[in-house]
């Protein structure tokens, strides 16, 4: 019966991670005073990019980059426990499981960008690495301070345990950091450096065509649904209700909530350099292992 | 069986012995002496392994005085030295048929003095972890495998830079030994030849305060053979970077892990008890502790930073070791509490340190031989000029691939079983102990550091581009010579990474049947099978005191299967269009093509944290 559930996530995903997509693009384009595409046009994207012809420059590592990427994200979200319900593949896991197989996917978009040979794929590669070092140990302790409360590193024990029985000081900080480094995580602006379109057009996947392109697309969509999911699994867990159907509606309504807040922040806020990035992520990595440091005491 | 240990020992040192004599007269025909010293070590190395398969699994052989004419010697070869033996063994074969091969990269230096030094070398490093005292044996030893492997790193010695390197390296090393000597003499009473048995009851009589000083000199010692920081910074990177690159797999891979036997057996064998001296276990097991994280934190960041493909390396064995080295530390606080929880993953720590000692050697060792095989095929190791091989040489780029993916600790390579059993367990005690649980998260930080060294290395390698303009000649894969033994321990790679319990039992039993240490009761006392969960899927634990499974962990197998499953599906999604596939060159933005001027260099790369590390030191002047 478990085993079903896995599937049960990643069809979700798969089938919802273009819709918010497309919200978020619906969003961004009221914001700036244009009509913009029907939300369902990532969709559209997906399927006429997989029909599309695909250019290669030829080597089996820049084909493999976009396989690794999609396959890391489906695998991390296997283990995840949508709807409070742990799945069969919870308990063989723990975070840092998770936070290595999230690494993972940044580890495909590397190898894609170095393997294309293109100079601004590798500015893109460079800056991707930057913020994997620092942006990692915000999501790690997320899970650390739930895991200090609970005494165990297992992916539900770890995830549950951070807001339940209320708010502690701790959570409180914790959430604060989160959300700021939300925009971060899933590489949006202002934190979009690894992409930047106007400026080193799309970075690692310049040279990416065709349905090797759906595939990176259709990660980084999986990959912003993820932590959207991430958030409202461990930050907001009183609107549970014990019944499974149940709690994924009112999940998928808050992680829609929380997409419209990247695409509104991401609409309002102009690109930070790497540099400037850089030392905000300092600020909020220190700020993290204050909220680990307050949750150790009980605070 | 004693003497049968131990006479099997006794004659494989006398091969090693003898081909360091015989083979040096065949230098001439360097392929023929190439293969004769292959020949000698493995026959040697076989021997070797067959005293580790007997003591690692069950017959541990107690102290023994060895007569070699008039000086008398203690050996000691139970279950701990048997693992370290099969890693030097090991290595050493692997490395040795490398060189035949290998060795043809330097056709205007003499082989005679290389393969004179190979046998002494891993011959010293036998003596290092079988020998059981501080003074005699261990002199001879440790200038055996120090002398011996000075000339090895010296072996280009028409370049001054090296002769510079080795130099310093033979000055520090023989200064760590010094260290060593004092400490062990600090101990009233002390005669030369003494057993370690004997030194720790004459060390039991005395006043416990004396235990800073003895101790703090030994972990200084054993320290720099291992390179802690900031004592391997100053001679490591110099020493292993200009070695030949088989060298340098055994000096990265194997030597400094006798560092690393030093400071175990000090801390947990070397320990009286008595009324007058009671040792100081949570004391030495914080510093180690901080030491280590220290360590893996500069040493990793610093690796970051190079340029020259074999520093990368050598600086980030400083990283790794730092791994080792706090894990040691970690379970030496743990086992020195009162609390069961924390004692358990005492045990789960030492296991992943140990356990890391392996695996470092493997992952470390098939790197080294990769930017070996590079600096073959090209002529350069520096970063900034290599660049797009991974058409020329598909087959060691694979094996860099996975490699770079162990030692970065991406499930299910050999890196993550041991790093997670390392951090999960610092993180869990972390509930209890804070600083276990900042140094925890220090540990999984850098492990994305060292995810960022091993991308540069690799994408700059392989990926990327640069070789078209800067290699020179044409180039050419590396020949079967330098493939087999790199593809051997690429699979070692996987294997350690899908099946830890097979791992983690033989480590079990390690500690188990070596006797006197301080966590043989421990080891032997908890019912490893009701904490320990380990099958074909993983290892899992679970803690006293909290129901379930509180770390199911080192699962690689169900990781890699869902990860195959995905990877399918991925495959299918992305033939589901039915699209037509073409090869075109690199849309260059603008640019009429790609050349050395418009390129990305490697030192460009990651500039936004180098600046950020800049005062962790090791920069690199451009």
């Amino acid at each position: 019966m478990d085993i079903l559930l896995v599937f049960v996530n990643i069809l979700i995903f798969i089938a919802l991670a273009p819709l918010f997509e497309g919200v978020i693009r619906k969003l961004t384009a009221k914001v700036q005073s244009r009509q913009g595409p029907p939300v369902v046009q990532p969709y559209y994207d997906l399927i006429k990019l997989l029909g599309k012809e695909s250019i290669t420059p030829g080597n089996w590592a820049f084909k493999l980059a976009p396989l690794m990427a999609l396959s890391s994200i489906i695998t991390a979200i296997s283990f995840i426990p949508l709807g409070f319900r742990a799945t069969a593949l919870t308990q063989y896991g723990d975070v840092i499981t998770v936070i290595y197989l999230l690494t993972l996917g940044s580890v495909a978009i590397l190898l894609g960008a170095l393997s294309s040979k293109n100079t601004y794929a590798i500015i893109g590669a460079s800056r991707e690495m930057a913020t994997i070092i620092l942006v990692e140990p915000v999501l790690a302790m997320t899970f650390i301070v739930g895991a200090v409360k609970a005494k165990s590193l297992g992916i539900d024990a770890s995830m549950f345990s951070l807001s339940s029985g209320g708010y502690g000081w701790a959570s409180v900080l914790m959430m604060v950091v989160f959300i700021l480094a939300l925009q971060a995580f899933v590489g949006r602006q202002p934190f979009d450096t690894t992409e930047a379109e106007i400026e080193i057009l799309e970075g690692p996947f310049i040279e990416y065509s065709g349905p090797n392109y759906a595939l990176f697309k259709l990660y980084m969509m999986m990959k912003q649904m993820f932590y959207a999911v991430l958030f409202v699994t461990v930050f907001i867990p009183f609107l549970k209700t014990g019944y499974y159907a149940v709690d994924i509606a009112v999940q998928l309504v808050e992680v829609f909530a929380v997409t419209c807040f990247i695409g509104l922040v991401g609409a309002t806020n102009p690109r930070l350099r790497i540099d400037q990035a850089v030392k905000y992520y300092v600020v909020l990595v220190a700020l993290s292992l204050t909220a680990v440091g307050m949750s150790f005491y009980g605070v | 069986m004693n003497s049968d240990v131990y006479g099997i020992l006794l004659t494989a040192m006398g091969i090693l012995l003898a081909s360091s004599v015989i083979v040096p007269f065949a230098a001439g025909k360097r392929k023929y002496a190439g293969w004769l010293n292959f020949l000698f070590v493995t026959v040697a190395g076989v021997m070797l392994l067959n005293i580790s398969y007997i003591t690692v699994f069950g017959s541990s052989q107690l102290s023994q005085l060895l007569h070699f004419g008039p000086v008398g010697i203690y050996f000691m070869v139970d279950s701990f030295s048997g693992f370290f033996i099969a890693i030097i063994a090991f290595m050493a074969m692997i490395s040795a048929f490398y060189s035949i091969s290998y060795m043809e990269h330097y056709p205007e230096y003499s082989l005679r003095g290389f393969y004179v030094s190979y046998p002494l070398f891993i011959l010293g490093m036998i003596g290092m972890v079988t020998v059981d005292d501080l003074s005699l044996g261990f002199t001879i030893s440790w200038q055996l495998m120090t002398i011996a492997s000075y000339f090895l790193v010296k072996f280009e010695y028409r370049k001054p830079e090296i002769v510079r390197g080795a130099n310093k390296y033979l000055v520090l090393m023989e200064l760590a030994w010094v260290f060593i000597i004092i400490g062990t003499f600090m101990v009233q009473g002390a005669g030369i030849g003494d057993s370690l048995h004997t030194i720790v009851q004459k060390m039991g009589a005395m006043p416990g305060n004396y235990q800073y000083l003895i101790y703090g000199l030994i972990l200084c010692g054993f320290g720099f053979k291992a390179g802690i920081f900031p004592l391997g910074q100053l001679w490591l990177p110099d020493a292993h970077s200009v070695a030949p690159s088989p060298i340098s797999a055994l000096l990265s891979g194997v030597m400094l892990k006798t560092g690393v036997y030093g400071i175990l057996r000090t801390f947990f064998w070397m320990v009286p008890h008595s009324e007058t001296f009671h040792y100081n276990g949570s004391f030495w097991g914080i510093l180690i502790a901080s030491i280590g994280v220290v360590t893996l934190f500069i040493g990793t960041v610093q690796s970051m930073k190079q340029n020259d493909s074999k520093r990368l390396l050598a600086y980030s064995s400083i990283g790794q070791v730092g791994y080792i080295i706090f894990g040691i530390g970690a379970a030496l606080f743990m086992f020195n509490t009162q609390s069961e929880f924390l004692r358990l993953l005492g045990v789960i720590t030492i296991i992943g340190a140990v356990y890391h000692v392996l695996n470092h050697a493997v992952f470390k060792g098939l790197l080294f031989l990769t930017s070996g095989s590079v600096l073959f095929a090209t002529g350069t190791k520096d970063l900034n000029r290599l660049g797009g091989l991974l058409k020329l040489m598909p087959v060691s780029a694979v094996l860099a691939g996975i490699a770079a993916l162990s030692i970065s600790g991406v499930p299910p390579f050999s890196g993550f079983a041991s790093k997670w059993t390392l951090i999960s367990s610092s993180l869990l005690a972390g509930s209890e102990v804070l600083f276990l649980l900042i140094f925890g998260i220090i540990a999984l930080f850098t492990s994305a550091i060292t995810l960022s060294c091993y991308v540069k290395f690799f994408g700059m390698t392989f990926t990327a581009s640069g070789h078209e303009w800067n290699a020179g000649h044409k180039v050419k894969e590396v020949s079967a010579g330098m493939l087999l033994p790199k593809i051997v321990l690429a699979a070692l790679c996987i294997l350690q990474g899908l099946l830890p319990f097979v791992y983690f039992q033989t480590i079990i039993g390690v500690f188990q049947y070596s006797k006197g240490s301080i966590v043989y009761s421990v080891f032997n006392s908890i019912n490893m099978n009701d904490h320990l969960f380990s099958s074909m899927m993983g290892v899992s634990v679970s803690v006293p005191g909290i129901s379930g499974i509180a770390s199911s962990a080192a699962v690689p197998a169900v990781v890699l299967l869902v990860f195959l499953g995905a990877l399918l599906f991925s495959y299918l999604l992305r033939r589901s269009g039915g699209s037509e596939e073409r090869e075109a060159d690199t849309w260059m933005c603008g640019y009429q093509d790609l050349h050395n001027g418009n390129r990305y260099l490697n030192r460009s790369m990651f500039a936004s944290l180098k600046s950020i590390f800049r005062w962790t030191g090791g920069n690199v002047k451009e």
